[in-house]
């Protein structure tokens, strides 16, 4: 046994590592690239897509420097009805297979997209038609007005990639293939394993002497090893930080961990349909029952904000006049008195995502709060399709349904039409909320956002206030997203419109 | 001979047939649909129906299985709703990952268990017996993940001397090029004659296997010891001993045969247990393996991932089974094939 140890570490020593001169960054991400197709991409592919590929337009969340850092366009106008977009398109670029950008490429792009389909190609449905009247022109027309600059900044769906590429098909692209314009390509991809980075030579930005020149993307499922990776220096960023080690994370000299905002938020969702919550007083009691103090310092570890209505608050749009909504389990007490439902009716159902911790924990809080007022709650956990299914059913639904949401493309009408207007077929209106006075302030919000941005938000201020009257959910964190990174890399840039690190825009200290 | 092979594998297509036909029916009358997980942040109603069409998830079950088993004779296995690759590539994949982590523990098992387990019996209740003894069953009874935390954070964390998680580094995989020829990552850096890539491989090996080892090498010294110590009771041996045969001899050439056949048994279904994937391990250690197909299938309610792993577990099973008894009959004669 001694002997075989004492040979098999001696062969290991003896096994010398060879490392490559290189800038690299290594970056821990906890799940592979699924779909490489950027036209069907709709998960946690951004990472890749948004380092590789370009849209038309980036968002730019700094609202002083104008709403959009132009990407592949440089100049963009719309007609007077809001129903022509003409866009300048960057002289110059070509695609990292040589091929050279242009309107007609872009066209290209945006109609395969289109057609096929599927991910989020549904953010160019009012798309009558996309053409190329010059080399670098290109005209979007659409049927209905619409915001064409910010889908065209979308995270998903809105990718010029190389149409000698496209030609090949998806099942090209899930060989692990990748053609936009992007500061980085696609060297190599071992599934489940990492996705090789290099830089774009050709850039149309151009490079410089500190900025990385290979970046490895390293599926490392489990937060402990993440960490570990982290502490050892084996990886630049890790994606996976597990609240309680920031403190030790910034303990460490050459390491820093922080939260960054994000645009996902958490509500609970109340059946507005379904008995007793149909009862307006006996929903607004609900949210007096909610701990939103507790819930984000304790379940959130304090990585969280108290939400302020449906839209986070760093989204343009939002409303910050309707305040937070206070944790008053007396004045809950009143108003389920007022609400005339009968004590003994005094019960409610609660579904949510069973493995998701932050659920459980804000539910089980919540469960005693109402305990005390008599108020039954019935925690129905489970898996997301499955709650999911049942809550689309008005039948099957529960008095109260987890949700946590985030916009495919920068902008409030995600939240307000995607979750609470009046749906034919119920997908994600879990409230199953239907309110013609609302459905028209959303729809003229939607419409005007590309025409008068600052009268949609005031359609969309006064839409998110009948929301909170109505109670129609219990709207408790703005989450905060953490990272941590060695303290060497600079230049990390947070933009909650894209899911992603820009690696581009990092260099070594 | 034949006939009696003739009969096994007809035997073994009927439970084929019949742990595919459970499997089928399970995965499909389960709550939840994969679909939705399957299109990603927020599929259309519509995206789901054409995606349910083209799945035939429409059909009545009988129906789909149909379509399956007309797949399989093709040796089409579907396509996996997760990483939308086939799934006979991703199997061929996470095989080789798997095959090669288990090969390897199950050899280093056999070849330090063995001798252990034999030190152990013949100096019965001495200090090296009750080590053995005390050691073996700590590494069975401890929890899998705990040593695997242990060794990475001694073997990473403080002396740095083996890499954490992975296969292979993933820069040197990508300056020393090779082809998956195998899926076995030191034969295909060999055949490509990638040293630093094969020099890589090793090293990300070791903890891995070293956690399976320390977790499955109690069964086989356990077994070796309790079966030696009662063949060193038998009258044979005292009369081998009597006529001056060694020590040495004694052991390694008559005792230890008798141990052979219940080590083959144990030996052959902890090596089918742990080609199932050993989860934990392959979690823990990033191992693109079978393990974390067959999970990330099931929490997935990826349906032709998990047909196909189901499928590939049941042939090695199978498989594992006859080879033994074959074995049976090669290491003792006297037991006649039925």
């Amino acid at each position: 046994m001694r002997a075989c140890q004492i040979l098999l570490l001696g062969l290991i020593l003896s096994l010398s590592f060879t490392v490559t001169q290189a800038r690299t960054l290594t970056y821990a991400m906890y799940g592979d690239i699924k779909d490489w197709d950027p036209a069907i991409a709709f998960s946690l592919e951004v990472l890749m897509l948004a380092n590789v590929y370009e849209p038309l337009l980036w968002y730019n969340p700094n609202a002083q420097e104008g709403q959009f850092t132009p990407a592949l366009a440089t100049e963009w106008t719309v007609s007077d009805d809001g129903l022509r977009w003409t866009f300048q398109l960057r002289d110059g670029v070509r695609f990292h297979d040589g091929t050279p950008f242009t309107a007609e490429a872009a066209k290209a792009s945006l109609d395969r997209t289109r057609a096929m389909k599927q991910g989020a190609w549904y953010i160019w449905e009012s798309v009558q038609t996309i053409e190329a009247p010059a080399p670098l022109e290109l005209v979007i027309t659409t049927k209905t007005p619409q915001p064409i600059d910010l889908i065209a900044s979308s995270q998903y769906g809105s990718y010029i990639y190389s149409p000698t590429a496209a030609a090949k098909g998806s099942e090209w692209f899930n060989r692990g293939n990748a053609v936009g314009t992007g500061p980085y390509e696609v060297r190599q991809w071992s599934q489940n394993q990492q996705v090789v980075l290099e830089a774009n030579e050709h850039y149309w930005r151009g490079w410089d002497a500190n900025q990385y020149d290979r970046v490895i993307l390293r599926v490392v499922t489990e937060n402990a090893t993440q960490v570990q990776m982290l502490l050892s220096g084996e990886a630049d960023f890790i994606s996976l930080v597990p609240a309680d080690i920031v403190k030790r994370v910034n303990a460490e000299e050459g390491l820093s961990a922080y939260a960054v905002p994000s645009w996902k938020n958490s509500q609970f969702l109340i059946n507005t349909q379904k008995y007793p919550t149909d009862n307006k007083q006996f929903r607004q009691a609900l949210t007096h029952l909610w701990d939103y103090e507790t819930v984000v310092n304790q379940v959130y570890d304090g990585y969280a904000s108290v939400a302020v209505g449906p839209i986070p608050k760093t989204m343009w749009g939002h409303n910050n006049d309707l305040g937070t909504v206070a944790f008053d389990p007396l004045r809950a007490a009143e108003l389920l008195q007022a609400s005339g439902v009968p004590k003994s009716d005094w019960k409610v159902s609660m579904a949510y995502i069973g493995t998701d911790e932050a659920y459980k924990n804000a539910a089980l809080l919540f469960q005693a709060h109402a305990a005390q007022i008599g108020l039954e709650v019935e925690l129905l956990p489970g898996e997301w399709g499955v709650i999911w299914n049942r809550a689309k059913n008005l039948n099957t639904a529960p008095n109260l349904q987890s949700m946590t949401w985030w916009p495919t493309y920068p902008t409030p009408s995600d939240w307000l039409i995607g979750m609470f207007r009046t749906e034919q077929n119920t997908l994600f209106n879990l409230s199953h909320y239907t309110n013609p006075e609302y459905d028209r302030l959303v729809t003229k919000g939607a419409a005007l956002e590309g025409v008068d941005r600052e009268a949609a938000i005031e359609n969309y201020k006064q839409a998110q206030r009948i929301l909170t009257e109505d109670a129609v959910a219990i709207f408790y964190a703005d989450i905060q997203s953490r990272i941590a990174r060695a303290s060497k890399v600079g230049g990390v840039t947070e933009n909650p419109a894209y899911n992603a690190v820009f690696f581009y825009d990092l260099y070594e200290q | 001979m034949k006939i009696y092979l003739i009969q096994r594998l007809a035997q073994m297509l009927v439970i084929l047939l019949g742990v595919l036909m459970l499997t089928f029916v399970l995965s499909r009358i389960l709550p939840g649909s994969p679909v939705e997980m399957m299109l990603g942040h927020r599929p259309s109603p519509e995206q789901i129906e054409a995606v349910r069409t083209e799945l035939g998830l429409d059909k009545p079950i009988a129906m789909q299985f149909m379509v399956y088993l007309k797949g399989l004779a093709q040796g089409d296995l579907g396509t996996s709703l997760h990483t939308g690759q086939p799934v006979t590539s991703d199997l061929f994949n996470r095989f080789g990952a798997t095959f090669e982590l288990t090969t390897i523990a199950l050899l280093l098992v056999v070849v330090m268990g063995i001798p252990l387990g034999v030190v152990s019996a013949v100096r019965q209740n001495t200090l090296s017996d009750h080590l053995v003894r005390s050691g073996s069953i700590a590494g069975m009874a401890l929890p899998v993940f705990l040593i695997a935390m242990l060794l990475q954070m001694l073997f990473y964390g403080q002396l740095g001397w083996f890499p954490l998680q992975g296969r292979i580094n993933a820069e040197i995989a990508l300056d020393y090029p090779f082809a998956q020829r195998t899926g076995l990552y030191l034969v295909d850096t060999l055949l490509a004659g990638q040293w630093p890539a094969f020099k890589s491989a090793v090293l990300h090996l070791v903890l891995p296997v070293f956690t399976l080892v320390m977790a499955s090498i109690a069964v086989v010294t356990r077994i070796t010891r309790n079966t030696m110590v009662e063949v060193l009771q038998q009258d044979h041996i005292r009369t081998l001993q009597a006529y001056g045969v060694s020590r040495r001899r004694i052991y390694y050439r008559y005792a230890l045969k008798a141990t052979l056949i219940p080590l083959l048994t144990v030996i052959g279904l902890a090596y089918g247990y742990m080609l199932g994937g050993s989860v934990v391990v392959e979690f823990i250690f990033d191992w693109p393996g079978m393990g974390g197909y067959a999970v990330g299938g099931i929490t997935r309610n990826d349906f032709p991932a998990v047909m196909g792993v189901t499928l590939l577990l049941a042939v090695i099973y199978l498989s594992m089974n006859l080879v033994i008894d074959l074995l049976y009959h090669l290491v003792d004669p006297r037991l006649e094939l039925p």
